[in-house]
């Protein structure tokens, strides 16, 4: 069975896009939710990378990272709640607990770790619509000429992966049609089996690696001139008519939050009591994010023709 | 072959001479004085038993060995005019492209496109001639649908082809292919085979092609070489390589050509129309009457095209072999959903079928047809989403790959005890209990993971009610399938009802006394072997398809029949 966060070809702008122009529109919105705390904009960032997933149709992908973040946000919840005692909503006494001491849940710490929590999903949003969307081959193919070891090994890995877990699933099942009167196969053998069965596949791929001539020196296939990040336009593989507006709004987003940053607009303070801001800076860099952060995927009007 | 397409006289496509290869730390060289060269456009078919050096002479062709998997070697490797020994696979690729045996290990991309394309994007090709490259390939070889798709999500058949691409964009002068209908159904196999034909005629490459199945490919080949023990024992025409075969190594020898020598006719065809086209001009007689081979075949009935085909499976299903025995699996009604491709999938739709103790039955059908899923249903390893699927006296499932069954160092760790004892009995390895299963030869280990899922599951002797086996032959020569046949039928005897799921029709006429032909889900044949595997063209034997006469699968029968002698039928 297929990943939900696998790379699926699919016509669309955020696909087509060169990787750099994905990752620096992608990066954007992830950069905002480590940059901010306020509950407005971490929210308006979930929403733009979640609609940008959707838009890319990859809502699969949003989906299930949505359903991770919240299984990876409720823990940080609780944790928090319980490891921070500051805040002066006292919800509940715990008493005294090993190590902790004494625990009081405060609706502060709690709506702190919230807020850790919702930057985790934006984040693990991001990252599925990376990976549904963006080609891990064209990455690691911008990687060969500056990185050429680290991009071998990266596409060792990338390709060894499924190929790894579908031989555990062999085995798993193998391991279940055994028969009553003979030996549990066991986890230790088993991972012993699946390891060695992994440097056989290895060696089989780095053959073909091989083969296709991958371990020539890399060649420059375009003039020194043709930079992919300075004429995205030039290559059919490197640049699509996209890029500019990816990183157009991946610039401006973090231009925005920036300078809303320092305007003050992250009006949010959980200690001592919660004090959450929605003053014009922050709901000014909010909507921006969702208009401007989704423009890319705005398809041009069809001129009619007379 | 045209002589046009064999380019004789130009620098050769390949030139092996004095070869002598040796594994790191093997006792034996893997090859021995080998010499051979292939013209550029000549087809060339690589016979031999399994481990007798054709894959080795294939890594050797294309630089692999020496020069990725070490060893000592001794005398000349030229392609298309490079040194192999000294140039590396990676600046031998523009020259010769490899295509091995399982697709799942030569793929190292994420998408089709990006894998085809690989090659030449090494090579520092422009966008514009990449893109020009895999377009033509593509078309080619009948895939542009495939090119956006990720290499995940396609079939082996798929896969195939895809790697077949990546061999042939570079438009190398030579391509090497081992075993590479393995793993296909028949259709997806002859697709293949006539496919490389084309290229090979169109593209003027020189095709280098292992293959145990020879009844597949020796009609498309101009040249067959055959290997023993890292030598080659026979270098000439298809039709003086059956000859040889069958003086020298009849476990070579195709199914026509063995009813030929059966029947005392000659010279042995190498495949279907030139077998038609003897048949139909000898003039020589045959049965007591003197009638030739083409009045015996008019009086069988041949010319009658109007002959019913197999019977649907609602009749036959009634004609069980063994009506008396105790049910060994029974489905009604059932359904089995998968996941593919994101995507809910019918893999099993609505099959009822009922396989009785002591029955040995193949079930066929093309690549996801749904034969390893209703095998794995029945083992409990997939649940249906409906309908019932009764295995009542217990059963014994073997999986595709033997070595995962394997996962220590000993054999009597592996199966400890009096059931395991038992168990080994059964597959006949009870000397091997102090082996290391790593050491025992391929069909030993193959038998070794029978007797895992075997283990405990007998009442003293008696086997579970159902034994089965998905793909057991792939990779295998005559012999070793030829081993299989009688370990079934002794399972059988013994009175397991043994389903094999295979895609080798030869095989199947060799064991099966029942076969069930499984299309999109559904059964759409279920009948004694004789009758289904003479009833179609891609699902019948060779014999079946050269004679085309009801019920004549092997050459054995088809030899009687031309002789008519009773009982061929």
């Amino acid at each position: 069975m297929r990943s939900p966060f696998a790379y699926t070809p699919r016509p669309g702008p955020l696909q087509a896009a060169s990787p750099g122009a994905a990752v620096a529109y992608l990066g954007a919105l992830t950069a905002v939710a480590f940059l901010y705390s306020s509950p407005l904009v971490l929210a308006a960032a979930g929403l733009a990378v979640a609609l940008a997933g959707w838009l890319a149709a990859a809502w699969t992908a949003v989906r299930s990272a949505i359903r991770l973040g919240l299984a990876i946000a409720l823990p940080i919840v609780v944790v928090n709640a319980l490891v921070v005692n500051r805040g002066e909503t006292v919800l509940a006494r715990l008493g005294d607990w090993p190590l902790l001491g004494q625990v009081d849940v405060t609706a502060e710490a709690l709506v702190d770790g919230a807020v850790f929590g919702l930057r985790a999903v934006v984040v693990m949003i991001a990252f599925a619509v990376y990976s549904a969307c963006v080609d891990p081959d064209r990455v690691l193919r911008a990687l060969r000429p500056v990185a050429g070891r680290s991009a071998l090994t990266a596409t060792l890995v990338s390709r060894l992966v499924p190929v790894a877990a579908a031989d555990a699933g062999r085995l798993r099942d193998a391991a279940r049609l055994r028969g009553p009167g003979a030996a549990e196969a066991g986890r230790a053998p088993l991972a012993r089996r699946l390891l060695a069965g992994s440097l056989d596949r290895a060696v089989d791929v780095a053959a073909t690696l091989e083969l296709r001539g991958y371990s020539l020196p890399a060649r420059e296939v375009h003039p020194p001139s043709h930079r992919w990040w300075m004429h995205p336009s030039s290559s059919r593989r490197r640049g699509s008519r996209h890029d500019l507006r990816f990183y157009l709004a991946g610039a401006l987003v973090l231009g925005a939050a920036i300078a809303a940053k320092a305007l003050g607009a992250d009006e949010f303070h959980a200690y001592p009591t919660i004090q959450v801001g929605a003053g014009p800076a922050t709901v000014a860099l909010s909507a921006l994010l969702l208009l401007r952060g989704l423009v890319p995927f705005r398809r041009k009007p069809r001129r009619r023709r007379v | 072959m045209s002589e046009l397409a064999i380019r004789r006289g130009a620098a050769a496509a390949l030139a092996i001479a004095a070869l002598r290869y040796a594994y790191p730390r093997a006792p034996r060289p893997a090859l021995a004085d080998v010499s051979l060269e292939i013209a550029p456009g000549e087809f060339v078919l690589l016979a031999g038993r399994s481990a007798s050096g054709k894959s080795t002479l294939l890594k050797a062709a294309c630089g692999l060995v020496p020069h990725f998997h070490g060893g000592e070697i001794e005398g000349e490797v030229t392609v298309a005019g490079l040194d192999a020994i000294e140039s590396g696979p990676g600046e031998l690729a523009a020259a010769v492209g490899y295509v091995a045996q399982d697709p799942e290990t030569q793929v190292v991309s994420t998408t089709v496109a990006a894998e085809i394309g690989l090659p030449l994007e090494m090579r520092g090709d422009s966008s514009a001639g990449r893109a020009r490259a895999i377009e033509e390939v593509a078309l080619a070889l009948a895939i542009p649908h495939l090119l956006d798709r990720t290499v995940d999500t396609l079939s082996g058949g798929e896969l195939q082809r895809v790697a077949l691409a990546a061999a042939l964009v570079t438009r190398p002068s030579l391509v090497l292919l081992d075993e590479p209908t393995s793993q296909l159904d028949p259709v997806a196999g002859d697709e293949l085979i006539w496919l490389l034909r084309r290229l090979n005629e169109e593209w003027g490459v020189a095709v280098l092609l292992a293959e145990h199945r020879l009844e597949r490919c020796l009609a498309a080949a101009d040249r067959v070489v055959a290997m023993d023990a890292g030598r080659v024992t026979f270098d000439g025409a298809p039709g003086d390589f059956l000859a040889w075969s069958h003086a020298s190594d009849p476990a070579l020898t195709t199914p026509a050509a063995r009813l030929f020598s059966l029947a005392g006719i000659e010279p042995l065809p190498p495949g279907v129309r030139q077998a038609r086209q003897l048949l139909a001009s000898t003039g020589a007689p045959l049965d007591a009457e003197g009638r030739t081979p083409s009045e015996r075949l008019v009086l069988l009935g041949r010319p009658d095209r109007g002959r019913p085909h197999p019977p649907h499976p609602s009749k036959l299903r009634e004609e069980g072999v063994l009506p008396s025995a105790p049910a060994a699996l029974t489905s009604r009604a059932l359904w089995i959903e998968l996941s593919r491709n994101d995507e809910r999938h019918d893999v099993i739709r609505g099959i009822d079928l009922k396989v009785r103790r002591g029955e040995r039955v193949a079930l066929m059908g093309r690549n996801g047809a749904g034969k390893s899923t209703l095998l794995k249903t029945a083992a409990g390893l997939i649940d249906p989403i409906r309908g019932k699927l009764e295995v009542p006296d217990g059963m014994a499932l073997l999986t595709q790959n033997p070595s995962d069954y394997l996962v220590r160092e000993r054999v009597g760790d592996e199966l400890p005890g009096d059931a395991g004892l038992a168990a080994l009995r059964v597959v006949g390895l009870e000397h091997a209990v102090d082996a290391d299963p790593r050491d025992l030869s391929g069909g030993e280990r193959q038998r070794l993971a029978l007797a895992i899922t075997l283990a405990g599951q007998m009442e003293g002797e008696r086997l579970p009610g159902l034994v089965a086996l998905d793909e057991p032959t792939r990779g295998m020569d005559r012999n070793r399938k030829g081993d299989l046949v009688d370990l079934i039928g002794e399972l059988a005897e013994r009175g397991a009802g043994v389903v094999v799921a295979t895609h080798d029709v030869e095989f199947a006429a060799e064991f099966a006394a029942r076969v069930v032909l499984l299309g999109d889900g559904v059964v759409i044949a279920d009948g004694p072997a004789a009758e289904v595997l003479s009833g179609g063209w891609y699902f019948a034997t060779e014999v079946a398809r050269v004679l085309d006469l009801p019920g004549v699968v092997t050459p054995e029968q088809g030899a009687a029949a031309l002789r008519g002698e009773e009982g061929s039928r």
